[in-house]
C-alpha cells in the first residue's frame, strides 16, 4: 500500500519499472527521478497506460482520470508525489 | 471562395452559436470573428502582409484557432506547430518557409531561438488575447483559389521535414465535400482529436465552421487517454468523430467505449491514416447506428477517396476498402509495368484534381497528378483496397514517419556510427525501433539518444525503443539488410514474451 511506503521508495519502484520496460534496462543508469518523461518520449501516449496499470497492481492505487495529465506525469518525482498525496486523502 | 469566409459567414448568420469549446474556454462565432479581426490588425501592424507565412506555436486551444483565422484573413498562410514541437524544429520550419512572424503561447515565447532573425516578429498570443482590444475593422483579404492557406510539415525521407503547401482552393474542395457528405448542420458537435499539425484536423475545424457547428477540441495530453476520450464523447455529446483507427481501438480496448450504449447524438464516425482491422469495425458497427466512413488521402492531397462501411465490408476478412474518388478528384492506379490497373490488378495510386497540393515549400510546384506511393488493388466495382507502401514510409498510430528522417537524426549524434529505424508489431501495437551501432570507443546511453531525438523530432517520431548492436547486418552488396534486422528484432521480442524455460 502506498501509505506504507515513503515517496523515495515509491520513486525507486517506478524507476525500476520504467528502466526495465521502456529503456531496455537503462544500462548507463541515466534515468533519474527528475528526468522529463514525456518531453523526451520515454512515456508516450500508449505506454502511459501500461505504467498506470503497473501503479494499480503494485501500489493498489487507482489513478483518478483527472490526474492523468502532462503535469503529473512529467517525471518520476511528480508521479510519486501525486501517488503519496492520493494515499493521504481519507477517501482514496 | 476562401477558407476564412466560413467563419465570417457563420458569424454573420448566428454570432451567438458556439464555434469552439476546449482548453482556454468557449468561443461563440461572434467572439471568434471579433478576436480574429483584432489579432489580424495586430499582425498587420507588425508587418504581416498578404502572401506571408506565420508560424503558430501553441497547444491545441481556442487561441490557436483565433490565430489561424487571423492569419488567413490577412491573405497570409499559417504554419501550425504543436506545443510539443521542439524549439529547434519549429525554428527550422520558420526558416524554411521564411516566416514573417511566430505567434506563440506565453510559455513558449522565451524558447524561440535567438538566432532567428529579428525580422521574424514574435507575438505573445496568450498576452494578446488576455488583453482588451477596441473593435477592429473586419479583415477579409480577397484571395484567389491558388493562394496558400496553410503549410503542414511532414516527415521527409532525407532527414528534412517537407512543407506541404495547401491553397484556399485545395482546402475548400475537401471541406465543401466533407460538409456536404456529412450534411453538417449548426446542431452538430465535431470532435477534434488530431493535432492541428495533422491534416485530419482540417475536417474537424472547417466542416464545423462551414455549417456553423461547434468543434470540441481534445487537448494533446488526452488524445490517447482511453477512458477520458470515452467520457469526452458522452459529455460533449459528439455527433461527428474523426480520428486515426488507433485512437478508436484504444477506446474500445482500454476505455470501455462499448460498455455503455452509444450516445444518441453520435451520427458519424470517420477514420483515416492507417488500415483499421475489420474486427474492430464490426464491434463499432454492432455498438452504434452512426455512419462509418473510411477516408483516404496523404497530406499532399487531403482526402481524395472514401468509402462508407456496409454489411458486405464487415463480412470480408480485411480492412474496409478506401473506396472511390471524392472532393472532385480523379484517382487511378498505374501497374508496375505501366498502364492503368483494371479490376483485380494492383498499382500505385495517382491523384489529380482540386485537392492536390501546390507543391512542397521551396521546391518545384506540383505539376500534374500526385503519385501517392501507396499500392492499391482495383475491386470489381471500381473502388480500391489499400495494399501497402512502395517505400520506407511507415505509419505509427496514424502518423506518417519516414524511417530515413529518424535515422538521419540519430546518425547526427557523435556517439552513433550508424542507425537503422524500423517498425515492429501491427496496428495499435506498432513500435518504432532503432538499432544503433555506436561509434568506435563510444558507449551512448538510451536516454541520451532519446533526449537527442526529442530535441529534433516531433513526439510521435521519437523511437519507442533503442537497441544497440556492435555491427549491423549487411546484404551481399554492402547495404544494410533491413529484412534481417527486422527478423532479429522480432525474434528477440518473441524470446522476451515466451514462457521461461530452464535447461536441465
Amino acid at each position: 500500500m502506498t501509505n506504507a511506503l515513503s515517496e523515495d521508495q515509491v520513486s525507486e519502484r517506478l524507476l525500476a519499472f520504467i528502466r526495465e520496460r521502456f529503456l531496455s534496462g537503462d544500462p548507463r543508469g541515466e534515468l533519474e527521478d527528475s528526468t522529463p518523461l514525456l518531453e523526451w518520449g520515454i512515456l508516450n501516449s500508449l505506454n502511459t497506460a501500461i505504467l498506470i496499470g503497473y501503479i494499480r497492481e503494485e501500489f493498489g492505487t487507482f489513478v483518478a482520470l483527472e490526474k492523468v495529465d502532462a503535469a503529473t506525469f512529467r517525471s518520476v518525482a511528480t508521479i510519486s508525489s501525486m501517488l503519496c498525496e492520493t494515499a493521504a486523502e481519507p477517501n482514496a | 471562395m476562401s477558407l476564412h469566409e466560413l467563419v465570417i459567414e457563420s458569424a454573420a448568420r448566428d454570432p451567438e452559436a458556439l464555434a469552439v469549446t476546449g482548453p482556454g474556454g468557449d468561443l461563440r462565432y461572434g467572439e471568434l470573428d471579433r478576436r480574429a479581426n483584432a489579432l489580424a490588425a495586430e499582425l498587420a501592424g507588425r508587418g504581416v502582409s498578404p502572401g506571408d507565412r506565420v508560424v503558430i506555436w501553441t497547444s491545441k486551444s481556442a487561441a490557436a484557432v483565433v490565430a489561424m483565422q487571423a492569419v488567413l484573413r490577412l491573405g497570409a498562410a499559417y504554419v501550425p506547430a504543436s506545443a510539443a514541437t521542439p524549439a529547434g524544429r519549429m525554428a527550422a520550419m520558420a526558416r524554411d518557409c521564411g516566416a514573417a512572424a511566430i505567434c506563440a503561447a506565453a510559455e513558449l515565447v522565451p524558447l524561440i531561438p535567438d538566432d532567428l532573425p529579428a525580422s521574424v516578429r514574435r507575438v505573445d498570443l496568450t498576452e494578446f488575447l488576455a488583453a482588451a482590444h477596441p473593435e477592429s475593422a473586419p479583415a477579409d483579404h480577397q484571395v484567389t483559389t491558388g493562394e496558400l492557406a496553410y503549410i503542414l510539415y511532414t516527415s521527409g525521407s532525407t532527414g528534412t521535414p517537407k512543407g506541404v503547401c495547401i491553397s484556399h482552393g485545395n482546402a475548400r474542395a475537401f471541406v465543401d465535400w466533407a460538409a456536404a457528405e456529412l450534411a453538417a448542420t449548426p446542431a452538430d458537435r465535431f470532435a477534434s482529436h488530431a493535432p492541428f499539425t495533422f491534416d485530419l484536423s482540417v475536417l474537424d475545424l472547417y466542416a464545423a465552421f462551414a455549417a456553423g457547428a461547434a468543434v470540441c477540441l481534445i487537448p494533446a495530453d488526452l488524445a490517447y487517454a482511453p477512458r477520458r476520450l470515452v467520457e469526452f464523447v458522452h459529455q460533449q455529446r459528439i455527433s461527428v468523430w474523426y480520428s486515426v483507427p488507433s485512437a478508436l481501438i484504444l477506446m474500445m480496448r482500454d476505455g470501455g467505449l462499448l460498455d455503455q450504449a452509444a450516445p444518441a447524438a453520435l451520427r458519424a464516425v470517420l477514420f483515416a491514416g492507417e488500415p483499421f482491422p475489420i474486427r474492430y469495425v464490426r464491434w463499432l458497427s454492432d455498438w452504434t447506428r452512426a455512419r462509418l466512413l473510411n477516408l483516404y488521402g496523404p497530406t499532399e492531397t487531403n482526402v481524395c477517396t472514401f468509402h462508407e462501411v456496409g454489411p458486405a465490408d464487415l463480412a470480408r476478412d480485411r480492412p474496409a476498402p478506401i473506396g472511390k474518388p471524392c472532393s472532385g478528384d480523379r484517382a487511378w492506379a498505374v501497374r508496375p509495368g505501366g498502364g492503368v490497373a483494371r479490376s483485380g490488378e494492383e498499382g500505385e495510386l495517382l491523384v489529380d484534381g482540386p485537392t492536390v497540393m501546390r507543391g512542397y515549400w521551396g521546391r518545384r510546384p506540383q505539376a500534374g497528378p500526385y503519385a501517392t506511393g501507396d499500392i492499391i488493388r482495383v475491386l470489381p466495382d471500381g473502388s480500391y483496397d489499400y495494399v501497402g507502401r512502395n517505400d520506407h514510409m511507415v505509419k505509427v498510430r496514424g502518423h506518417r514517419v519516414e524511417l530515413g528522417e529518424v535515422e538521419s537524426v540519430l546518425n547526427a549524434h557523435a556517439d552513433v556510427a550508424e542507425a537503422v529505424a524500423l517498425t515492429v508489431g501491427e496496428g495499435l501495437d506498432t513500435r518504432l525501433v532503432t538499432v544503433v551501432a555506436p561509434s568506435p570507443g563510444r558507449d551512448p546511453g538510451v536516454l541520451a539518444l532519446k533526449r537527442h531525438s526529442a530535441q529534433r523530432l516531433p513526439t510521435y517520431m521519437i523511437p519507442d525503443e533503442i537497441r544497440f548492436a556492435a555491427e549491423l547486418p549487411r546484404t551481399a552488396s554492402g547495404k544494410i539488410d533491413h529484412l534481417a534486422l527486422a527478423a532479429d528484432v522480432a525474434r528477440d521480442d518473441a524470446a522476451a514474451t515466451a514462457p521461461e524455460e530452464k535447461t536441465p
